[in-house]
């Protein structure tokens, strides 16, 4: 008994209640949760085996297919123009000698508000009436704009509040490799004559690039989630045009006429996309030398 | 054999966490009801008697938040004073929550789960209560009401009532119509339409005068879809509601395709708010009450609004009402108003000796004649049971009066159809009367796509 902890039987019989709480809370009712995708449960009555009709009735709706385009829409808009002002503002402050923690804080501080407080807010300052940016285009003669009833502009207006949620998450993220980097390979490289730019482009960014591939897959992940914002500003409206996978799931589970067995179908769909996402992105430009 | 030794108390130590997590507090939990709704839950004897008055809580769902609801949460909060102080340890816990959220999203979730509140604001109607009683999730109180000596006060109990047992009681009753601003109506000289011809002038006079003719708010479905359900009644007649879920009248035959038709109409028109979409209930009676709007179709239950000050501002008691007009070649009795008994309070059929007492005393001070009353008085509801004439003569509320009269003139009701279809019927019922106000399809289409959910049911 001089060494227990050589013992490998004392590992395996100390992971085994993990092992059995997580299989007992996760794996089994995630397995059965899973069969009643092939039911037409709708939480009151006998349900009866259905086969795949309930995915093949989300696939054969035209509402679920924009759905998933709006999801596409939120990973464009993430990877695409929210990770590269990520990093421009990450570099930017990074660089600031005089109030960085100030500025670290600010842009942290919508990350730590509800999404339900977020919504409310921003419904208000997107109100078509009494908002301020409607007010302030007023003073160009810009008729009102009804941000978030207008089928062109309620997507957008949720893509931006949705970014202006997390970027700041990220910029500290970020920020956080960009500080942690050694100062004398900058030193030295503003020695040998490059620029600002230069020293960003060629140093930092390809520096921090195992970061910057978190950031990529964690706002894929997020794209693929997301609901609370639209459940808050818009619920899926008008007429489907913000509607994303995850509030149709909770529109169809439950809302007028809920269906469980639907609802748990096309939650296993989205696990379905996330994973092939996630596992594309991995595979190809989430790929790092070692 | 120290192995052996340390691995057998590993195990020991292993097998006792687990079986720990395991227990349960040999309480009155109950497992959560997964899901056939076969197992119908035994109702408990009824009995008015407990042995021993031990404290215990009753929770009670309601929907009577906001300013708006004021009057009906006072009542409601005098009736659980009152049961509180009959019933021996009784405590209620309230729970406030939104309406549509309590219909559509709690409620829906807890029958599933098998755990709904003891005592909860109930919608009638086969989406709702027949559904849930059905399943065995609600009490089934026709013996309570016997009981209680209450069988024969009720005025209309349909919704609520299959196969003779009853699983929901109405709080009153409403009609839906217009309510106009006269002051606006007086400087644009334009009279309390009498006439549908009448109504579509009022509302151009009103849109030609930079108005909007009627105030919506459609980001939930049901607003508009009260508009379009009362011309539904008048355009196809008042049996077609009914018949929907009976196969005699189809959403997509030409007379109830005219009424979506009508409703187009007026939305190409302008007479609707613009952005309506993106505009709640609760911003549907901002804008009629800020004098932006001149009618604002709504129920009845509404009244109370217009002669509270703190509420209706500028137009306190400057609110007139008027029934849908008829149309010009509708069919079927023309007087027929929109008349609902369909919401109300169920009850659980998972209840405690002792929470059963609560419920019937809740039941008795609840549905009395003082608290209806007072329904009709101070809130403007309809009553649910029969009042004497000499409490009826006591309303002196113009919009309560002028309701009683359409009422008492009409040749009887239609219902709200989300009460009489199923829920699959509904709920693209609803999506397609949005996509008709985004312009997204047109009346045909609509009769067609609901129709064609129909035919699946």
């Amino acid at each position: 008994m001089k060494h227990p902890l050589r013992n490998p039987f004392v590992y395996i019989v100390m992971i085994i209640p993990t092992l059995i709480l997580y299989s007992l809370f996760f794996i089994y009712p995630m397995l059965t949760s899973s069969y009643y995708a092939f039911t037409d449960w709708n939480g009151l009555d006998v349900y009866k085996f259905i086969g795949f009709d309930n995915f093949i009735k989300v696939f054969s709706d035209s509402d679920f297919i924009a759905a998933i385009k709006n999801n596409m829409y939120f990973i464009l808009f993430s990877v695409g123009l929210q990770v590269p002002l990520i990093i421009f503002f990450a570099l930017l402050i990074a660089n600031v000698k005089r109030f960085q923690r100030l500025y670290k804080t600010t842009v942290f501080i919508p990350s730590i508000l509800s999404t339900s407080v977020i919504g409310i807010l921003w419904g208000f300052v997107l109100h078509p009436n009494i908002g301020p940016v409607n007010s302030f285009l007023g003073i160009f003669g810009i008729e009102p704009i009804f941000w978030l009833a207008d089928e062109k502009w309620a997507l957008p207006a949720i893509l931006v509040v949705n970014a202006w949620q997390w970027v700041g998450f990220y910029i500290v993220l970020v920020l956080a490799a960009i500080l942690a980097l050694p100062k004398e390979m900058n030193e030295a490289a503003e020695i040998d004559g490059a620029t600002g730019l230069q020293r960003a482009w060629y140093l930092t960014v390809p520096l921090i690039k195992p970061i910057i591939s978190v950031v990529v897959m964690l706002s894929i992940a997020g794209a693929m989630r997301v609901v609370d914002i639209v459940l808050v500003m818009t619920n899926g409206g008008p007429v489907g045009s913000t509607e994303v996978m995850a509030s149709y799931l909770v529109n169809e589970a439950m809302g007028v006429n809920p269906s469980y067995g639907l609802g748990t179908a096309i939650s296993l769909i989205i696990f379905a996309f996330a994973l092939v996402l996630t596992a594309i992105y991995q595979l190809t430009f989430g790929k790092t030398k070692e | 054999m120290k192995k052996m030794l340390m691995t057998v108390i590993m195990f020991v130590l292993v097998s006792t966490t687990v079986l720990a997590g395991c227990g349960n507090n040999g309480g009155n939990n109950k497992p959560a009801g997964t899901n056939n709704g076969n197992e119908a839950t035994p109702t408990p004897t009824p009995t008015t008697e407990v042995k021993k008055a031990e404290p215990f809580t009753v929770s009670l769902r309601h929907i009577q938040i906001g300013e708006a609801q004021k009057f009906r949460k006072a009542i409601l909060d005098d009736v659980v004073a009152k049961t509180e102080a009959e019933v021996e340890g009784l405590t209620f816990e309230l729970d406030g929550v939104e309406d549509s959220v309590n219909r559509f999203t709690k409620l829906p979730a807890e029958m599933a789960a098998g755990n709904p509140p003891k005592i909860f604001d109930l919608f009638g109607g086969a989406g709702d209560a027949l559904k849930y009683g059905a399943a065995g999730r609600l009490l089934d109180l026709a013996p309570i009401l016997t009981e209680l000596g209450l069988s024969d006060s009720f005025l209309n109990l349909d919704q609520f009532t299959q196969d003779g047992k009853v699983y929901g009681l109405p709080i009153g009753g409403n009609t839906e119509g217009f309510y106009y601003n006269e002051d606006l109506f007086a400087q644009l000289g334009i009279a309390e339409p009498t006439t549908f011809e009448e109504l579509e002038k009022a509302a151009q006079t009103l849109t030609d005068n930079g108005y909007t003719a009627f105030a919506m708010g459609s980001k939930g479905a049901w607003v508009p879809a009260m508009l379009v359900n009362t011309l539904i009644g008048r355009y196809a007649g008042p049996e077609s509601i009914s018949g929907f879920p009976a196969g005699t009248a189809k959403f997509n035959s030409p007379e109830v395709v005219a009424a979506f038709a009508k409703y187009e109409e007026w939305l190409k028109k302008g007479y609707f708010t613009k952005g309506e979409l993106g505009f709640e209930y609760a911003d549907m009676l901002n804008e009629f009450v800020g004098g932006k709007a001149g009618m604002m179709f709504d129920g009845s239950w509404r009244s109370s609004v217009f002669s509270d000050e703190a509420q209706a501002g500028a137009l306190t008691n400057k609110v007139g009402f008027f029934s849908m007009p008829a149309v010009p070649g509708g069919v079927g009795d023309q007087t027929f108003v929109n008349g609902n008994y369909s919401n109300g309070y169920g009850f659980s059929s998972d209840l405690t000796e002792q929470e059963l007492v609560a419920v019937k005393a809740f039941i008795k001070n609840l549905y009395s004649e003082e608290m209806q009353l007072r329904g009709l008085l101070e809130d403007g509801l309809l009553p649910s049971i029969k009042l004497s004439a000499d409490s009826t003569s006591k309303v002196e509320d113009k919009i309560v009066k002028k309701v009683i009269s359409i009422m008492g003139a009409s040749g009887g009701a239609f219902s709200h159809f989300d009460s009489t279809v199923t829920s699959a019927v509904y709920k693209e019922a609803e999506d397609q009367v949005l996509k008709l106000i985004a312009g997204k399809e047109t009346a045909q289409s609509v009769g067609d796509k609901i129709q064609a959910v129909q035919d699946t049911q």
